[in-house]
């Protein structure tokens, strides 16, 4: 074995004995570290999927063929759900050309420039063979001209194409690449001053891992009623019905488990003008138009007691809450700067101040 | 426990060091050294990092010079011809220009990136206490269509007419657009079908608009993290491997040109060099005027200067063809004409053949850009630029391939012992 190599066994060595020494398997810093890597777009969220459940014990866990998770703990009525959404916004391959570069489309609609952040830029591919890694070509600045700027000012997916570093179609397809493959933006985790981190999708992946983090607690105490964890696939997709928009993947989940009280935790972007929530004044909590005032009445005591403040808003439009109209449902969410970038801010203060609020709330028994 | 963490660690460290090392006395290879030096930050006028990394990497026997600028060069020889080899160090980027009582950061740009590339995208602050990270923040109506800005805009223009009508001397001139006649409007930019939002059209942020999040609410809790005016700002680095041999980053140009001239002075056997004089430099400034190469040139007078830099290259799907087609992979390139130089042709030959003699594949081709070399042809000297084909030139994601670096490294240590 050479010298390289040795060196990577013995630092991989170290790693793992550091590892089983010192890390807190539901620390949430840690779980956010470890799923914001983790592609989830629309659709094609079961590598995240794969990577929550090996955090839990099989015994407790359940797919649907939505993609949808699910962890249940404890027995007894009212059944309380705790959800939050485990799709992303991102893209997929619709096409190679002839010389290897593979062309971009979207499912969901996110804000309209959201498709501006691919140019040059590095981006992952999830493929059968593993992730890959391609950049979104950019013309040389040296060759712009006034007219191409312009166009370049207008970046839409027509003018993407995916630099994986292969010559022809057959050569992209070797290394792994299909149609439909998802892709998201290089996971850049970016840690600022006074615990906020930002990264892509960072809010949504804050939220997987606020929820995960409570199985640990769940899994250890003492249950007068059914609670039940879920990681709700397809969430960005409309269910078509009748109505008020809904979320499609919520509302599977809610003929899937009919619960009775129902915690969304979600993110809501901050700093948006007088009717968003600010940022950096703690989390957000979101009433439907009708309903969720026991829950709210609940919540609202449990961060006075712990001196957490807590912003709200009513009658907010949400798929979400849709979903659950006639429940007694309410969202709690994490304020997020520079929503939908690829530098998505989070304060992990509210991340731990939501994990307070509703670890107390499932374990007081006070959701009756 | 504990005594067995220490050992593990002490034992991966001087493996790791010792893996770094060349490798049975071979040099380290240019690829190697490129996958360092890229990332160590080096704006513009604050390159004295890069330059600490090239000269402890030179053997301290060639006798390295560094002047007040931070330009670093030897030479060994004598006699002529004199023949100079330079490479820039500096790359492009922001400084801090001043710091909010909010706690951002205003940024001032040091050189051309495409400025809507920047925008929510994560930088580094380089400060006197070490890097400190923050967040380029997007325009705050980043999250609108332009139907929804037009339509602010026309309720804004509404509830404030205007007063009065400015003069016709006050109005500033404007550069007529192109006649819709001779260009064509391509779908997208029509009214969009019903159902579709269209992205905005408005122009993104000048980069100095630019402000840095930093996670703090106060110019006081800033400068207590380091940030003060004059820090070099960076896009966060990363190398993108998009194959074992071919990766994609920030500062390609021209560390590459960098790695090249380390790799080959390192590789070359100098006390061979005696019936002509060469000298190898790394200079600073290239990207806001040449201006290291200026004050080189005010105390080198060589016969030929070979500009290691890179070769802006159309191989990439949205370019024309129609110049600049060297392609990634096929070898070094010969920059035989661009935006400051056209080297003669005897010159060319010249170089092809040597190139030939020893099977280094070369393309030679023409691009647009400066380069250092032709600060020295006023007085005298012949500009030659050497390169290798980059695509996607000063983006974060310039693209170079292991083989066109190493068939670079070739050449420059074949003209050293060759030329005449």
């Amino acid at each position: 074995m050479n010298k390289k190599k040795l060196s990577i066994f013995a630092g991989a060595a170290l790693l793992v004995v550091f590892g089983a020494a010192t890390a807190a398997p539901f620390e949430i810093k840690d779980l956010i570290r470890d799923l914001i890597s983790i592609p989830s777009v629309l659709g094609n969220e079961e590598a995240l999927a794969a990577k929550i459940l090996s955090y839990l014990p099989k015994d407790i866990t359940e797919k649907d063929n939505l993609g949808s998770l699910f962890a249940r703990f404890g027995t007894g009525e009212p059944k309380i759900a705790v959800l939050t959404p485990l799709d992303e916004y991102g893209w997929f391959v619709s096409g190679i050309t002839p010389d290897g570069y593979l062309r971009l489309d979207r499912s969901g609609q996110p804000h309209p420039n959201f498709d501006n952040y691919l140019l040059g830029h590095p981006v992952v591919i999830s493929t059968k063979k593993g992730l890959l890694y391609g950049v979104v070509s950019q013309p040389a600045m040296h060759l712009l001209t006034r007219e191409r700027r312009e166009e370049l000012r207008n970046f839409s997916l027509d003018m993407a194409y995916v630099d994986i570093g292969v010559r022809s179609e057959e050569e992209a397809k070797n290394k792994g690449i299909e149609f439909l493959d998802p892709v998201t933006l290089w996971p850049d985790l970016s840690v600022l001053a006074n615990d906020k981190w930002a990264g892509p999708s960072l809010g949504q992946k804050a939220a997987c891992a606020l929820v995960l983090s409570l199985a640990e607690d769940l899994g250890k105490a003492k249950l007068s009623q059914e609670i039940v964890l879920s990681w709700m696939a397809q969430t960005k997709f409309s269910a078509r019905a009748g109505g008020a928009r809904s979320s499609l993947g919520a509302i599977r989940v809610r003929r899937t488990l009919q619960p009775k009280r129902v915690i969304i935790v979600d993110v809501v972007p901050a700093d948006r003008g007088e009717k968003s929530p600010a940022f950096g004044k703690g989390p957000v909590l979101i009433l439907p138009k009708e309903g969720g005032l026991k829950l709210k009445e609940a919540v609202e005591a449990i961060a006075a007691e712990n001196q957490i403040s807590l912003q709200s808003q009513t009658g907010a439009e949400s798929a979400l809450l849709n979903a659950f109209a006639g429940e007694e449902a309410l969202t709690l969410a994490l304020p997020v700067k520079f929503a939908q970038t690829p530098s998505e801010v989070v304060d992990l203060k509210d991340v731990q101040s939501l994990k307070t609020i509703i670890l107390q709330l499932l374990q007081s028994g006070r959701v009756k | 426990m504990r005594k067995l963490l220490l050992s593990s660690l002490a034992f991966a460290i001087v493996l790791n060091f010792a893996a770094s090392s060349p490798q049975n006395g071979q040099p380290a290879s240019g690829w190697d050294l490129l996958r360092k030096i890229v990332l160590i930050p080096g704006l513009s006028s604050q390159e004295g990092k890069v330059m600490d990394f090239i000269q402890s990497t030179l053997p301290s026997s060639l006798k390295v010079q560094r002047d007040a600028k931070a330009n670093v060069w030897f030479t060994v020889g004598e006699g002529k011809p004199h023949i100079l080899f330079v490479a820039h160090s500096d790359e492009l980027g922001y400084t801090v220009d001043k710091i909010t009582p909010q706690g951002t950061a205003i940024l001032r740009a040091r050189g051309g990136l495409l400025a809507q590339t920047c925008e929510a995208r994560p930088f580094v602050i380089h400060t006197a206490k070490g890097p400190v990270e923050g967040i380029i923040q997007p325009k705050p109506d980043y999250y609108l269509s332009q139907t929804a800005l037009d339509r602010a805009g026309a309720q804004t223009a509404a509830q404030n007419p205007p007063q009065s009508q400015p003069s016709p001397a006050r109005v500033p001139a404007q550069k007529p657009l192109p006649s819709p006649a001779q260009k064509p409007v391509p779908a997208q930019a029509q009214t969009p079908p019903q159902g579709q939002i269209q992205a905005r059209t408005a122009a993104p942020a000048a980069a100095e608009a630019f402000e840095v999040y930093l996670g703090v609410s106060s110019e006081q809790e800033a400068r207590a993290l380091g940030v003060a005016e004059g820090d070099q700002v960076l896009i966060k680095k990363k190398i993108v491997d998009l194959a074992p041999d071919i990766m994609s980053t920030r500062a390609v140009d021209d560390r590459a040109g960098c790695a090249a001239l380390l790799a080959a002075a390192l590789r070359i056997d100098w006390s061979k060099i005696k019936t002509k004089t060469v000298t190898f430099a790394w200079d600073v400034e290239e990207e806001i005027g040449l201006n290291g190469a200026q004050a080189l040139a005010k105390i080198l007078k060589p016969d030929y200067v070979f500009a290691v830099d890179t070769f802006v290259s159309t191989d990439s799907p949205l370019e024309s063809k129609r110049f600049g087609y060297a392609v990634l992979g096929r070898g070094a390139v010969l920059r035989s004409i661009d935006t400051s130089n056209v080297t003669p042709k005897t010159e060319i030959q010249k170089v092809a053949k040597i190139a030939e003699a020893r099977k280094i594949p070369i393309q030679i081709r023409n691009s647009r850009g400066g380069n250092d070399g032709s600060v020295f042809v006023a007085d005298g000297a012949v500009d030659i630029p050497l390169s290798w084909p980059g695509a996607y030139a000063h983006s974060f994601i310039e693209k170079i391939v292991k083989s066109d670096l190493e068939a670079l490294t070739n050449l420059i240590a074949a003209i050293v012992e060759e030329w005449k």
